[in-house]
C-alpha cells in the first residue's frame, strides 16, 4: 500500500498534524458506514466542530456541522461529555439517597428529576402520600416550571444575538430559587421530593416570598415578550424554520412543548394524570406550525397556564401532614415500576426494578431533552450555521440530563 | 389589522429606554448581605459550645447519611492523640499523602499519621475467622482485637472495615464508644484523692478504701504493671460538698465509694473478668 | 520586652522629590541662561519658527494626526464604558461600579488588562499577516478621522473629496477583518472574515448611495463644505430634507460598525467571536479599539451629514460674537484661563487684606484664590462658551454624536442578530433600491425648485 501523505479529507489523518487540529475529523478509521459518508467531504465542503465549549450549546453538546459556505450539509451531534454515570451510582445507593443523584440530571427543573424516581419508588411500595404532600409537589414543580420556561425565553433570544432578556429571565428564576429555598432549603439542588411525600411543609417565608411574586408574575417573562414575540428580527429569524410535521415529530418519540408546537396535544399532566392534576383546571397549549416560533410561543404560554395552576393549587390546598409514616430503610417488594411526569422539556419518566433489598437493582431515566435533541439532525441540513443555536435552543436541552 | 415594518423593534426599544429609567435590582453583596432563608441548608456548620469548643463528636453520621459523599471528615480527635477520618476514597488524606510521598521521593514525616502505622494482622484475621466475619459480632471482634493487641490501632480498624464491609465509621463509633475499648496504647493515669477535713466528711476516706483495694496499691503508689498511680490532691477548700477525686488531673464530679472502682477499671483497661481486676484473677 | 529596631529617620518622599526638582531646575535655567546670552537659542528659535512657518500645512496635519490618534484612546474608552453602564442600566443591572467614580475607570482596567495579557499567535497561523491585521483595521478607521469635522475650523484637513476619502478609507478596515481570519488559521475566523468582507461590500453601496443626495444638496464632497451648507437653524438640516436618505444612512451605517443587529462578523453565539477569536492581548485590544473609534465615526458622519455637524439647532441669539481663527482660540483659551483666574484672584485679595491688615498678603491671596478663582474660570469658560465658536462647535457636536452613540448601544441591548442571509437580502433587495429612489426624488426636486 502506498503511503500517502494526510490531506484535510482524509479521515485517518493523524491528530497532530495542523490540519487535524482544527478539523473535527476523528483520528481513527471510520467505524461504520455512516461516519465514513460524514466525514468524507465533497467538493467546496469543510467541517465545523461547534462544542462541546461554545457559547451557544446549551452546556456541552457538540455539533459537527459539514458546511457549504454557511449552508449546512450534514450534521452529527456528538454527545456524553457530561456523562456522570448517574443510574449506576443510584442503583449502588438506597432508595432514599439514589434521589440525591437525580437531582443534578436536569438542572434547571431539579424537582422533576426527583419527583419521577419518587413516584415509581412509590408505585415500588404501593404507598399512598398525603394530598397536601401532593398539593406541595405541584405548587413546586409548577414553580419550577415557569421558571424553566422564562430561563428558556431568554437563552433563546441569547443564542440569537439578544443581550438583555437572559438577564429579566435571571431576575424571575432568581426571585424563584429564593422562594424555593425558602420551601425546600436549596437554591439548585432542592433534595425536596421524598419517597411518601416532601421534605418540608409551606412556611411563613415561602408563602411571603410568594404573595409577593405572585402579585406580579410572569412581569419579566412579558418583558421578554414584548422585546421578542413581535419583534421583526426575530420573527423573521424563527418563523418557518426547523418545521417538524406531526408524523415526524410523532416518530421522532418528540415529547413536550416540542410536540404539542407541532399540534399533538400531548400532555403527560392530561394524557397519563398523575398526582393532583385531574382536579385541576387549564389548558394543554398547542399550536400548529411545529416551527421554531411555534415552539417558542407554545413556552411563553405555558408559562401563563402553569401559573393558572399555582393559583389553583394555593387556593385548594389541605390540611394534613406532608409525609405518609414510612420506615427510614424501605425494602420495596420485588418488583418493577414505572412512573411519567410532563417535565418542562416532555415526558420525564423513571423505572425503577427492586429485588426486595434496599437498593434499586435496576434504575433507569428516560430524559425528554434526550429524544428531543434527536429532532436536530432531521431539521438542520439546509439551514444555515446561525439556524443551529436558534434551532436548538428553541429544543431546549438540558444537557446534563441528555447525558445522565 | 395591516403589519405596520418596525413597531416590533419600536416596541422593544421603548422598553428597554423606559427600563434604563427603572431602579435595579443588583445586590451589592459584600456590602448588602441577601436574606438567606431560615430553611435554607445550603451551608454546613460545625455548632460550637458556649465556651467556644466545637461540639462536633466525630461520630461520622453526617458523613455516613450523605448519599453523595460529599462530606468528608478528617482529623485528630479532641485529645489530639489519633487521626480519624472517613470519606469517600479519593478523598483520604493519607491516601493523598502517600501519593505525594510518592512523587516526591522522600519521606516526610507528620506524627499524624503514626496511628497508620500497618499492623500485623495476622492474629486478627484469625480472631475474624473464628468469629465468621459477622458484622453483628463487632463488639466482640473489638474485645478481641484489644486482647490481642492492648488497644485498638487504627490499622485494624481499616483491617476489620475491609474484611467484614462494616463501614469504617460504624466499626470506629462502635468502639469509640464503649469505655472499656481504647483506641491508644496503654498509658498510666493518675488517680488523686483529697485528704483534707471537709473531705473526709463528704466520703473521701471510704473512696480512698475502695480505690486502694481495686488497684492493689496504697495511696502514694503506683501498680506493678505502670498502668496506674495513686497520689494524694488537694481540694483547696473548693470541693463543693462533695469528696474532690480527680482522674488525669481533672476533677471527676459525683464519685461516691460505691462507683469509685469504676475509675480504677477504666485506668487499668478491661483486663478483668466479672468485675475482678485482671491481675488477680 | 518588644525592641523594635529602628531604621534611621527617613526623609520624606516629597522632600526628596523637591530636592531633585530643585536641581533640575537649576541646571535647566542655567542652560537657558548661557543659550540666551550666547544667542544660540534665540537663533533655534527664529531658524524653528521660519520652518514652521513655512511648512504650516504640514505642521499642522502632523500636529493633528497626532490630536487625532490621541483622541481615539479617550473615545474608546468612554463608549466603552458607555456599552458597559447603559447596556447594564437597561438589564436592570448597575454594572461597573467599583473602579473610580460610578465605575468609570473600569474601561482603562480593561484597557490596562489587555495591554498586560499575553500576545498569541497560534500554531498553524501566518504570523505576519496575523500581526498585521489589527494594525490595518486601527489604521483605517483612525484615518477616516482626518476628515471629520469637529468644529469651526477644527478638522484635520478639509480635502474638497472628503466624504469621498471617509468612505475609501473607511473601506480598509475590512481589509483588516479579512487579513485576520485568514491568517488566524481557524474557522469561526475565516467564517467571521468572510462574513464581514461580504457584509461591508454590500452596504458600502446603499451607505454611498445613501448620501448623494446630500451631496447634491451641498454641491460640495467637502464635508466641511456640507455642514456649512446646513448652517441655521435644525430646519436646515439635511434630515428633515433626507429623512429616507437618513434612515438608509443609518441602517448601513450600523452595519458597516459592525454593530448589533448586524454584528455577523464577530457573533458570539455563532462564530465564537468571529476574526477575533484568536486574538489575544494588545492585537485584540486594536480590534476592540478600532470597533469603538468606527461607531464615533459614524456617528460622527451621520451628525455632520444630516445634523448640521457643529452648528447650534437654534441661531444664536448673542450679539457678541469674535471669529478668531483656531490658533488663536487656542492661544485666547489658554491665556484666559491661566491669567484671569489669577489676576482676579489678586485683585479681590487685596481689599480683603486692606479690610484685615492682620491678615497675611499669602493668606488674603489664598483666600481670593478660594472665593474667586472658581468664579473667574466659571466666568471664563462661559465667556468663551459664547464667544468662542470652536468651543460652542465641538460641544454641540459631541452631544450630536454622542446621542447616536447611546442610539448604537441602545440597540445593542435590544435587539436579536440578523442572519446573513437576510443581512445581504436586507442590502441588496430593500435599502439599494430604496436609495435609489431617494436619489432620483432628490435630483427631480432639484431641478423642479432650483432650476
Amino acid at each position: 500500500m502506498a503511503v500517502q501523505s494526510p490531506s484535510l479529507d482524509d479521515p485517518r489523518v493523524l491528530v497532530d498534524t495542523p490540519a487535524a487540529i482544527v478539523d473535527a475529523i476523528p483520528p481513527y478509521a471510520p467505524r461504520s458506514e455512516r461516519e465514513a459518508e460524514f466525514y468524507a467531504l465533497g467538493d467546496g465542503q469543510m467541517l465545523l466542530n461547534i462544542g462541546p465549549h461554545h457559547p451557544a450549546t446549551h452546556g456541552v453538546l457538540r455539533i459537527v456541522l459539514k458546511i457549504e459556505g454557511e449552508r449546512i450539509v450534514d450534521l452529527d451531534p456528538v454527545l456524553g461529555y457530561l456523562h456522570r454515570g448517574v443510574e449506576k451510582l443510584a442503583e449502588n445507593a438506597d432508595y432514599h439517597h439514589s434521589i440525591a443523584y437525580t437531582d443534578p440530571l436536569e438542572y434547571v427543573s431539579s424537582l422533576f428529576n426527583e419527583l419521577a424516581p419518587v413516584m415509581a419508588f412509590e408505585r415500588l411500595l404501593d404507598l399512598r402520600v398525603p394530598r397536601r404532600a401532593e398539593y406541595l409537589r405541584v405548587l413546586s414543580c409548577e414553580l419550577l416550571r415557569v421558571s424553566s420556561h422564562i430561563l428558556f425565553m431568554g437563552f433563546m433570544a441569547l443564542d440569537m444575538g439578544g443581550l438583555t432578556p437572559i438577564l429579566y429571565s435571571f431576575i424571575e428564576r432568581d426571585e424563584m430559587v429564593d422562594m424555593l429555598a425558602a420551601l425546600t432549603g436549596q437554591r439548585m439542588l432542592f433534595n425536596y421530593m421524598r419517597i411518601g411525600g416532601v421534605n418540608g411543609d409551606l412556611n411563613h417565608e415561602f408563602l411571603s416570598r410568594l404573595g409577593d411574586w405572585m402579585s406580579r408574575a410572569g412581569r419579566q417573562a412579558e418583558a421578554i415578550s414584548t422585546l421578542l414575540n413581535e419583534n421583526e428580527i426575530f420573527v423573521k429569524r424563527t418563523r418557518g424554520l426547523g418545521a417538524i410535521s406531526r408524523g415526524q415529530a410523532l416518530n421522532l418519540g418528540l415529547t413536550g412543548p416540542n410536540l404539542r408546537a407541532c399540534g399533538v396535544p400531548f400532555d403527560v399532566r392530561r394524557a397519563h394524570p398523575y398526582s393532583v392534576y385531574p382536579e385541576l383546571d387549564f389548558d394543554v397549549v398547542t399550536a400548529d406550525e411545529g416551527d421554531t416560533y411555534a415552539r417558542y410561543l407554545v413556552r411563553v404560554e405555558e408559562i401563563k397556564q402553569s401559573i393558572r395552576i399555582i393559583d389553583q393549587v394555593l387556593h385548594e390546598m389541605p390540611d394534613g401532614p406532608v409525609m405518609a409514616r414510612i420506615p427510614r430503610r424501605i425494602t420495596p417488594p420485588p418488583g418493577r415500576a414505572w412512573a411519567a411526569i410532563e417535565s418542562p422539556r416532555g415526558q420525564y419518566g423513571c423505572y425503577a426494578m427492586s429485588d426486595g433489598t434496599d437498593q434499586p437493582y435496576r434504575f433507569r431515566i428516560h430524559d425528554p431533552s434526550f429524544v428531543n435533541l434527536q429532532a436536530l439532525v432531521p431539521i438542520l441540513p439546509g439551514c444555515l450555521i446561525a439556524d443551529t443555536m436558534a434551532v436548538n435552543a428553541s429544543l431546549d436541552p438540558i444537557m446534563g440530563g441528555v447525558d445522565k | 389589522m395591516i403589519p405596520v415594518p418596525g413597531k416590533g423593534i419600536a416596541k422593544g426599544m421603548a422598553l428597554t429606554l423606559r427600563r434604563f429609567f427603572e431602579p435595579k435590582v443588583t445586590v451589592q453583596y459584600p456590602e448588602q448581605a441577601p436574606h438567606i432563608a431560615p430553611r435554607h441548608r445550603g451551608r454546613l456548620e460545625l455548632l460550637y459550645d458556649e465556651w467556644g469548643a466545637l461540639k462536633c463528636e466525630t461520630c461520622f453520621q453526617c458523613a455516613m447519611a450523605c448519599p453523595i459523599e460529599c462530606i468528608d471528615m478528617g482529623g485528630t480527635d479532641t485529645r489530639d492523640r489519633f487521626h480519624v477520618h472517613w470519606g469517600p476514597p479519593e478523598q483520604y488524606a493519607e491516601r493523598r499523602e502517600e501519593q505525594a510521598l510518592r512523587r516526591s521521593g522522600r519521606p516526610v514525616p507528620d506524627p499524624a499519621f503514626r496511628s497508620f502505622d500497618p499492623a500485623d494482622t495476622s492474629r486478627l484475621d484469625a480472631l475474624l475467622d473464628a468469629e465468621d466475619y459477622d458484622p453483628q459480632r463487632l463488639l466482640p471482634i473489638l474485645e478481641g482485637t484489644q486482647e490481642i493487641y492492648g488497644y485498638i490501632p487504627v490499622a485494624a480498624i481499616k483491617h476489620i472495615s475491609n474484611a467484614t464491609g462494616i463501614w469504617y465509621a460504624e466499626v470506629y463509633g462502635t468502639a469509640s464508644f464503649y469505655e472499656h475499648l481504647h483506641l491508644e496504647p496503654p498509658t498510666s493515669h493518675t488517680i488523686g484523692i483529697c485528704r483534707c477535713p471537709a473531705c473526709s466528711l463528704f466520703g473521701s476516706g471510704t473512696i480512698r478504701t475502695v480505690v486502694e483495694q481495686a488497684a492493689g496499691v496504697a495511696l502514694g503508689g503506683t501498680t506493678p504493671d505502670g498502668t496506674l498511680s495513686l497520689e494524694p490532691s488537694d481540694c483547696h477548700g473548693e470541693n463543693g460538698g462533695e469528696p474532690w477525686v480527680t482522674f488525669d488531673g481533672i476533677r471527676r464530679a459525683g464519685v461516691t465509694a460505691s462507683n469509685a472502682a469504676l475509675l480504677v477499671r477504666a485506668a487499668t483497661g478491661a483486663r478483668e473478668v466479672g468485675g475482678m481486676p485482671a491481675g488477680q484473677a | 520586652m518588644n525592641v523594635v529596631p529602628r531604621s534611621a529617620p527617613r526623609i520624606p518622599a516629597l522632600w526628596l522629590l523637591l530636592f531633585a526638582l530643585g536641581g533640575l531646575g537649576t541646571l535647566v535655567l542655567l542652560v537657558l541662561i548661557v543659550g540666551i546670552l550666547s544667542g544660540v537659542i534665540p537663533a533655534i528659535v527664529i531658524w524653528l519658527g521660519g520652518v514652521i512657518l513655512a511648512n504650516i500645512a504640514i505642521v499642522r496635519f502632523i500636529v493633528a494626526a497626532t490630536a487625532i490618534l490621541l483622541f481615539t484612546i479617550p473615545t474608546a474608552f468612554v463608549i466603552i464604558f458607555m456599552e458597559l453602564k447603559v447596556i447594564a442600566f437597561m438589564n436592570l443591572r448597575i454594572g461597573p461600579n467599583r473602579v473610580g467614580p460610578w465605575g468609570a475607570l473600569a474601561s482603562v482596567v480593561h484597557g490596562l488588562k489587555v495591554l498586560s495579557k499575553e500576545d498569541f499567535t497560534p500554531t498553524g497561523a501566518d504570523p505576519t499577516v496575523f500581526t498585521l491585521a489589527p494594525v490595518a483595521t486601527f489604521v483605517g478607521s483612525v484615518m477616516a478621522f482626518m476628515v471629520l469635522p469637529f468644529g469651526p475650523g477644527l478638522f484635520g484637513v478639509d480635502l474638497n473629496v472628503g466624504l469621498l476619502y471617509f468612505f475609501a478609507v473607511g473601506g480598509l478596515g475590512v481589509v483588516g477583518l479579512l487579513m485576520a481570519g485568514w491568517a488566524s488559521f481557524n474557522k469561526y475566523s475565516l467564517l467571521g472574515g468572510l462574513r464581514s468582507a461580504a457584509q461591508m461590500v454590500s452596504y458600502e453601496i446603499p451607505l454611498t448611495l445613501s448620501v448623494v443626495g446630500v451631496i447634491m444638496l451641498a454641491g460640495t464632497l467637502s464635508l466641511n463644505g456640507i455642514v456649512q451648507a446646513q448652517s441655521g437653524s435644525f430646519l436646515d438640516w439635511f434630515v428633515v430634507r433626507q429623512p429616507l436618505a437618513f434612515l438608509i444612512f443609518f441602517i448601513a451605517a450600523t452595519a458597516e460598525a459592525n454593530r448589533t443587529p448586524f454584528d455577523l462578523t464577530e457573533a458570539d453565539s455563532e462564530i465564537v467571536a468571529g476574526f477575533a477569536t484568536e486574538y489575544s492581548g494588545m492585537r485584540f485590544g486594536f480590534f476592540f479599539f478600532a470597533e469603538y473609534v468606527n461607531v464615533f465615526l459614524l456617528s460622527g458622519l451621520a451628525v455632520v451629514l444630516f445634523f448640521g455637524g457643529w452648528t447650534s439647532p437654534i441661531p444664536w441669539p448673542w450679539p457678541i460674537h469674535f471669529a478668531l481663527s483656531p490658533l488663536e482660540s487656542l492661544i485666547a483659551i489658554l491665556v484666559l484661563l491661566i491669567v484671569v483666574p489669577v489676576v482676579a484672584s489678586f485683585l479681590l485679595a487685596i481689599p480683603i487684606w486692606v479690610i484685615r491688615t492682620r491678615l497675611s498678603f499669602a493668606r488674603a491671596f489664598a483666600m481670593g484664590m478660594l472665593l474667586f478663582g472658581p468664579l473667574a474660570t466659571a466666568a471664563v469658560l462661559i465667556y468663551l462658551v459664547i464667544n468662542l465658536d470652536a468651543l460652542l462647535g465641538i460641544i454641540w457636536f459631541f452631544a450630536k454624536a454622542y446621542v447616536f452613540v447611546f442610539t448604537f448601544v441602545w440597540m445593542r441591548a435590544t435587539l436579536p442578530r440578523v442572519r446573513i442571509d437576510q443581512l445581504m437580502g436586507l442590502a441588496w433587495k430593500w435599502l439599494l433600491p430604496a436609495s435609489l429612489v431617494n436619489l432620483f426624488i432628490t435630483a427631480l426636486a432639484i431641478l423642479v425648485v432650483h432650476p
